[in-house]
């Protein structure tokens, strides 16, 4: 009896051709992988990109009597001499606060951070007082705030 | 087709079915008014109310959506207490609760597309906890949604489309039977006409009003809670990803222990079945948690 008779052999053209079939399985997955990320960049670079714009926010001489003047969620603060605004977003998560007249704060209906009439934060979850905003002032009085959207 | 005696665990897939087809129905009937540009609030407002029908389709789209979806989390929550995952190979388990995580998603965009001031804030918040991500949160919270002019866009293509695409071709393979039961759509259309007909749409708050609180849609009431006291990303992010993390696990431990359990090694079974244990009682805690969260909340506030 042939030495080895009885056991599934296993000839050296088998084995090239299993060692070929992982090699090209390999091959094709890594094109797969490669193809997927390189055209991964580009799509996430289309899908994330955003125009910078920004929106302007023209408080008139009309508009800026008060110590507190708002208009489109920007506060106007005229304290003496002092001047500045600050966006009404909360620090938190973005939610637009309400100004209590009576209490002179501001609070955020979502999660309840509050702000006292200056901007500065008390409590809450937020931290931060409100963020001020860059605004300039026109030859005819008006003072133009520039957000970025 | 409905069996005689059916146990009620054969109700949920069959109703939320039926109730499916009534919600993409709706939806495409909604899509012929419906602009994700420009006053979304004023649009719809005139829907609700200068559309001839528009409340009507509203309401029904609204109802049918939200008994599709708690349906859904019923018929989840019901084979996860029968332990009925062990039936499922990981892959599919994690394919339907990935699917039922996108049916809350696509709720949720369904509630900013309201374009009202909950709506408004909902989405603003959505972004901002995106953005809270570390180094990669700026260009992941536009995949989803942008500020300015186009604000509804994303969440609106989202809505009517990315979203029922994948949850239907998610769900391919483990709905037998496409065509609902005509017993179950006539029982779930008759309820949710009835409920579209008597009950008047929810007012809607105006972008601009004032209003002392907001509240998220219902089933982020216990998020919108926990963001009161935890950093957003924690309460937005990590915890409702551990959350979802065990859920995926949780047949990949009794597979480990079943795959070892030939070779002999009880020892390894033995972790493996403790392993399944603690993540049962893990998201059963946790389920209970968020549940009496969500209530004290509705009614509280949060």
């Amino acid at each position: 009896m042939r030495k080895g008779a009885g056991f599934p052999r296993v000839g050296h053209a088998e084995r090239d051709m299993d060692r070929r079939g992982f090699i090209k399985k390999g091959l094709s997955r890594l094109f797969y992988i490669f193809g997927g990320a390189i055209l991964a960049y580009p799509a996430l670079s289309f899908m994330t990109f955003k125009k910078s714009r920004t929106e302007k926010i023209i408080f008139h001489p009309d508009e800026q009597q008060s110590v507190l003047n708002f208009k489109e969620g920007v506060c106007l603060v005229r304290k003496g001499s002092e001047a500045y605004a600050f966006s009404m977003r909360c620090t938190h998560l973005g939610c637009m606060l309400n100004y209590g007249a009576v209490s002179q704060r501001f609070q955020c209906p979502c999660h309840g951070s509050v702000f006292d009439r200056w901007g500065k934060w008390i409590s809450g979850p937020a931290k931060k007082d409100l963020l001020r905003v860059p605004f300039a002032t026109e030859k005819n009085k008006d003072i133009v705030v520039t957000l970025d959207i | 087709m409905a069996k005689r005696g059916m146990h009620i665990s054969g109700y949920f897939p069959r109703l939320g079915l039926a109730s499916l087809i009534l919600c993409i129905i709706s939806g495409i009937i909604l899509t012929f008014y419906y602009r994700p540009m420009g006053n979304v609030f004023q649009n719809v407002e005139e829907i609700t109310t200068l559309v001839p029908y528009g409340w009507f389709f509203r309401q029904l789209h609204y109802a049918s959506g939200q008994v599709f979806v708690i349906l859904m989390l019923l018929h989840t929550v019901d084979h996860f207490l029968r332990r009925r995952y062990r039936v499922y190979s990981v892959g599919e388990w994690n394919l339907l609760i990935v699917s039922l995580g996108l049916c809350f998603f696509t709720l949720f965009t369904g509630f900013i597309l309201k374009g009202d001031k909950e709506g408004i804030f909902a989405g603003q918040i959505f972004m901002n906890i995106l953005k809270s991500v570390p180094f990669i949160g700026a260009p992941l919270s536009k995949l989803f949604m942008v500020p300015g002019e186009g604000f509804f866009f994303l969440p609106y293509l989202y809505h009517c489309f990315f979203l029922p695409v994948l949850i239907i071709y998610f769900l391919r393979a483990h709905i037998r039977e496409w065509l609902p039961d005509h017993k179950f759509l006539a029982f779930s259309a008759t309820g949710l006409f009835l409920y579209a007909l008597i009950v008047r749409p929810y007012m809607d708050i105006p972008p601009d009003a004032l209003v002392g609180e907001v509240k998220g849609p219902w089933f982020f009431l216990g998020i919108q809670t926990l963001l009161k006291t935890m950093p957003a990303t924690l309460a937005g992010l990590i915890i409702p990803g551990l959350f979802l993390l065990c859920l995926l696990a949780l047949p990949l431990a009794r597979k480990e222990g079943r795959s070892s359990a030939p070779s002999g090694q009880q020892g390894r079974e033995g972790t493996a079945r403790l392993g399944e244990a603690v993540l049962y009682y893990l998201i059963v805690g946790a389920l209970c948690a968020y549940g009496i969260l969500t209530i004290r909340a509705g009614i509280r506030g949060p």
